[in-house]
């Protein structure tokens, strides 16, 4: 089955240059907007799919500059016995070498033979698919692939074009369902004779007067046409292409199907003749689609199946089309500097567990890593406190994302940090400082630009809250602990973080008869905070109440050394 | 009919098949009966082999998408030609300016190719399966090249080891029991005589296989306990040369019947001579044609004496040409005084002489030719000659050039052989005759000697001074 082991492209579009080797099986490209996805696709369709002449203009060339030629390579592997002969294509014959991604120039024992087909565009406009290997380009050799085994190569666009699929059209799917064909030309004919018939001259009648005007001028100017008359076109009633569709058993052509069951059938459809085409493109792959759907579609593409019956190139917005692929399905498109990078998200623990917790992260610009539930709490509670009190513009409109590193440990936050960076996103971790993380990760995930967030040495986020805040703070997660746990278990935790030394009830006794709290009160309420089983805001929801209400409002009196940690955190996830 | 043997039933094997046994129409019929989309390889030795292949699958209406035929060599420089790196092969071999080198690396480049496993997928996809026909002629290089091959492809070759006639000079053939039989298992021998059978003549078939026994045995043959069709003419020597120039003059039971006459591979001089004396008889030319070759190398238009060159050389194509006294009279017309007009072919030679140019040689060759009572012996050479002329005289190449084009073209097209034509058996091996005339069979080798008794389908004339038919040890 063929399968695209290599894709190169130039001047085509936004993509100055681009060099990629994509897998055998599903390829989703996620990446920005307008970091290239679907111009991949478009170049896939242009150079493999079937047809004598494209559409291009001036403007599918990068920055408009026509005296560089668009040049689409397309190598394909997985070849059938035609394609491989010697006698049609043996000069064109190349080697892929899977192990080390490096194409031959010819064929080699343990390595795959290969055809390369190139699309040029040059200034004039004019298309030319023409294979492609370094001897014939010596010798001058020009020689393209024979229709039918373009037609054979043809990929399968899956969505707009659902409408063509669903006919008898000459690029159907349908038609390499079985050797079957409709043979109605005659009938046709006889059939838009027929209408015009029918049809008459009931326009006439309508059009009366205009009829009377043209044929007047024509007199007048001497123009024979008789009685001018308004009658059917038989060219505008031609039916031709694609005339003869599928029907539902209550005659509505499947066509008017919604979106999502016309793509649904047509990858079906699609993968039942996956033995002719076996290359698809899915261009925005949960449009129209509910998250069931979605799933159904892309287990029909094929994305569980181990054998990889189709080479599937989509691309997506959607993190429950995300939540369905494994990261070696993943690819992520990007612009860097002068080139287009695609890059495998890959089968790291790290890829596959933010795939199931936080796949919206992959669609975003930056990525907050954090090492708990806590830290996304307090961080989406503090921008929420940004955006509605100061019409800040949130972290999500700029392309945020949090993840949630599940933390038992902060090296495990940093560890997906750094996988994250490395598939190059903006990323920080945001770790609590309690436990040492590894000092040579620290030193790795600076080098590597990976920002970090975190408390001053040997303190937690409660530590921090509770002894750098405002007493009148204080008063208020006090209050907020006992309303979301009971008081009865925030004096336990008290009692028990104390051992036995002090209570609930004597702390609100010195609060009011002080009017502080020590600071060794202050630094028993942040341990007492922190209870490992049940801790006092442990969730993103209190802690995003916590961030929202109490630390957002009030953070201008706090200790400035904490003020500093949170300000640096607003900068980061404002730095559109 | 279904074909004798099934090629299809076999993976890797070799076919016995002597002379006139049908082991064309195996092939034919084995190409007929194919229906995979995927064509069959069909190679053998020489180019004119394929153009007989080729003319014999399109008398049999075999669709051309059933079939590939090639030489090995022709097969051997494609692949090389479309995979020059993984060959090695520097690209000026394979124009083989110096053949005597250049094939040889060519082949060897295509075996290791074929060896290194490189295109396997490719040659796999390629066709559906192998026959290498006349395999006996393969030399050790091309018989590893095959094998190779069959490494990938099903394989059948065909050969028989008493045709095996072309082992000469440096070039060493395989030895069909150890070479060919150990890496192709022999999947049977063609035993049905079927080139007599259809002449009706069956009793001369079966000696044949008969003799080829003895033959491949070390024995001799016996004339004398030989089928009627077999005639002996028991040379004596004082009349030895007459006898034989009778029996070149052979005529069959029917006057249309064609004629091959054998004669002394070394003596080529004197099977000119021999065909210049029997009526009606032409030379069986060589594929370099090298007389011609050398003719048009050296043929010089400014040189001091061209129409001596080109007199003589008509000389040696046709009787009556009278080169001495046509000479003479053209120095008396051109500077003496004359005292008859020129003939037209005196006139044609003065013309050439006055003004030297291919045009005029051509039309010098012409009048030559259609002089009443002249015998062109060597028909194949006048007319390269005349074509080389033609395309030359526009002035675009040389007429060497066009000697080397014209018989390039030459090269791919089958023989087409006179009634009554004059060769050896290495010029012969291939062509059939209803009547083969054998005028030195005791200068032949086993080999040899079996080419030449089954050149002829109804009648077989062996001049010889003994009836027992000794071969002449290995050459």
């Amino acid at each position: 089955m063929a399968r695209i082991r290599r894709l190169e492209i130039s001047n085509f579009r936004s993509i100055k240059s681009l060099d990629w080797a994509p897998s055998a099986g599903v390829n989703c490209l996620i990446g920005p907007g307008d970091s290239g996805k679907s111009t991949i696709l478009e170049a896939i369709d242009l150079c493999l799919g079937v047809r004598r002449s494209v559409d291009i203009a001036d403007t599918d060339f990068y920055g408009l500059v026509v005296t560089e030629p668009i040049v689409i390579s397309v190598t394909l592997g997985g070849l059938p016995d035609e394609l491989l002969s010697l006698e049609s294509y043996g000069e064109f014959l190349r080697g892929h070498d899977a192990a080390t991604g490096q194409i031959e120039s010819e064929p080699r024992a343990e390595i795959e033979t290969v055809l390369t087909l190139r699309l040029e565009v040059g200034p004039d406009l004019e298309p030319s698919w023409l294979l492609y290997s370094e001897r014939a380009q010596e010798q001058g050799l020009e020689r393209g692939l024979a229709w039918k085994h373009r037609a054979a190569l043809a990929p399968a666009r899956i969505g707009n074009y659902a409408s063509t699929h669903l006919s008898w059209s000459r690029s159907s799917v349908l038609n390499r369902l079985t050797d079957e064909r409709p043979d109605l030309g005659a009938e046709l004919a006889r059939a838009a004779r027929d209408a015009r018939t029918g049809f008459g001259n009931h326009a006439g009648a309508q059009l009366a007067e205009t009829l009377q005007v043209v044929t007047r001028t024509a007199t007048a100017l001497g123009v024979p046409v008789g009685q001018a008359q308004a009658m059917l076109d038989a060219h505008a009633v031609s039916i031709g292409d694609g005339a003869i569709a599928l029907h539902g058993q209550t005659g509505i052509p499947l066509r008017s199907l919604g979106t999502g069951s016309a793509r649904l059938l047509m990858a079906g459809l699609q993968r039942e003749a996956a033995q002719a085409a076996t290359i698809a493109l899915v261009d925005e792959v949960e449009f129209g689609l509910e998250p069931h759907r979605l799933k159904r579609l892309l287990d029909s593409l094929g994305a569980k199946d181990v054998n990889l019956p189709l080479q599937v190139f989509m691309t997506t917005h959607s993190p429950v089309a995300l939540r369905e692929l494994s990261g070696n399905q993943l690819f992520i498109v990007r612009c860097e500097g002068d080139s287009h990078v695609v890059r495998l998200a890959g089968v790291t623990d790290q890829v596959q567990s933010i795939l199931r917790t936080d796949p919206e992260a992959f669609l975003a610009k930056s990525i907050l890593v954090c090492e708990g539930a806590s830290e996304i709490g307090l961080a989406r509670g503090l921008d929420q406190y940004g955006v509605e009190d100061h019409n800040q513009t949130s972290f999500f409109a700029y392309g945020g994302a949090y993840v949630n590193a599940g933390g038992s440990t902060p090296d495990l936050c940093l560890e997906k940090a750094l996988v994250l960076r490395r598939l190059g996103y903006n990323v920080m971790a945001f770790i609590d400082a309690d436990k040492e993380p590894t000092p040579g990760l620290l030193a790795t995930l600076a080098a590597e630009g990976v920002g970090l967030l975190t408390w001053r040495a040997g303190r937690a986020l409660e530590d921090e809250l509770f002894v750098c805040m405002t007493d009148a703070v204080i008063d208020s997660l006090l209050g907020y602990a006992i309303e979301r746990i009971g008081r009865d278990d925030v004096a336990e935790h008290i009692r028990s973080k104390s051992e036995g030394q002090r209570t609930l009830e004597a702390i609100e006794a010195e609060r009011a008869a002080q009017g502080v709290y020590a600071a060794a009160t202050r630094e028993l309420l942040g341990r007492a905070a922190r209870v490992s089983k049940k801790g006092w805001f442990k969730s993103v929801s209190a802690y995003q109440h916590v961030g929202r209400r109490i630390v957002g409002p009030q953070l201008q009196d706090a200790e400035p050394g904490f003020v500093d940690v949170l300000n640096r955190l607003w900068a980061w996830t404002h730095a559109a | 009919m279904p074909p004798e043997l099934d090629l299809f039933a076999v993976a890797r094997g070799s076919v016995t098949a002597p002379a006139g046994c049908g082991k064309t129409q195996l092939i034919a019929d084995t190409l007929a009966s194919h229906s995979g989309s995927k064509p069959i390889l069909v190679l053998t030795h020489t180019n004119a082999g394929v153009a007989a292949l080729r003319a014999r699958m399109a008398r049999a209406a075999i669709p051309s998408s059933a079939y590939r035929l090639s030489t090995i060599d022709g097969f051997a420089m494609r692949l090389v030609g479309k995979f020059p790196l993984r060959s090695g092969v520097p690209p000026h071999v394979l124009e083989l300016a110096n053949p005597g080198q250049d094939y040889p690396a060519v082949r060897e480049a295509a075996a290791k190719l074929l060896q290194a496993g490189h295109i396997t997928a490719s040659l796999r996809a390629t066709y559906a399966r192998l026959l290498v026909d006349e395999y006996q002629d393969c030399n050790a290089v091309q018989h590893r090249l095959v094998a190779w091959a069959a490494e990938v492809l099903p394989t059948c070759v065909l050969g028989d080891p008493m045709q095996a006639i072309f082992g000469f000079g440096g070039n060493r053939l395989v030895n069909w029991q150890a070479d060919v039989e150990t890496q192709f298992p022999p999947v049977g021998m063609l035993q049905t005589p079927w080139r007599w059978r259809l002449a009706g003549t069956d009793d001369l078939g079966e000696w044949l296989l008969n003799a080829r026994m003895l033959l491949q045995a070390g024995q001799p043959v016996e004339l004398q306990k030989a089928p009627a069709a077999v005639q002996w003419v028991r040379l004596d020597a004082a009349t030895a040369e007459e006898q034989r120039r009778a029996a070149a003059r052979t005529r069959g039971r029917n006057a249309q019947d064609s004629v091959l006459v054998i004669g002394n591979a070394m003596n080529v001089r004197g099977r000119y001579q021999l065909t210049s004396q029997t009526p009606g008889a032409t030379v069986v030319e060589r594929v370099d044609l090298v007389e011609f070759i050398q003719f048009a190398r050296t043929f010089d238009l400014t040189g001091a004496n061209p129409l001596r060159q080109l007199v003589e050389f008509a000389a040696s194509l046709m009787t009556g040409v009278g080169a001495a006294g046509l000479l003479q009279r053209v120095q008396v017309l051109q500077h003496g005084r004359p005292r008859n007009p020129p003939t037209p072919i005196e006139a044609a030679a003065v013309a050439f002489a006055r003004g030297p140019s291919l045009g005029e040689a051509s039309c010098l060759l012409q009048a030559f030719a259609r002089q009443p009572g002249t015998h062109v012996y060597r028909p194949e050479v006048l007319r390269c000659c005349q074509a080389a002329m033609q395309a030359a005289a526009g002035g675009t190449c040389t007429f060497y050039a066009a000697a080397l084009q014209v018989r390039e073209r030459q090269r791919h097209m089958s023989r087409p052989v006179a009634r009554r034509a004059v060769g050896s058996t290495l010029l012969l091996k291939g062509l059939e005759a209803d009547v083969a005339v054998v005028l030195e069979p005791h200068a032949m080798t086993a080999q040899h000697l079996y080419v030449a008794l089954t050149r002829g389908a109804r009648q077989v004339v062996v001049c010889s001074p003994t009836s027992t038919l000794t071969p002449h040890g290995a050459d």
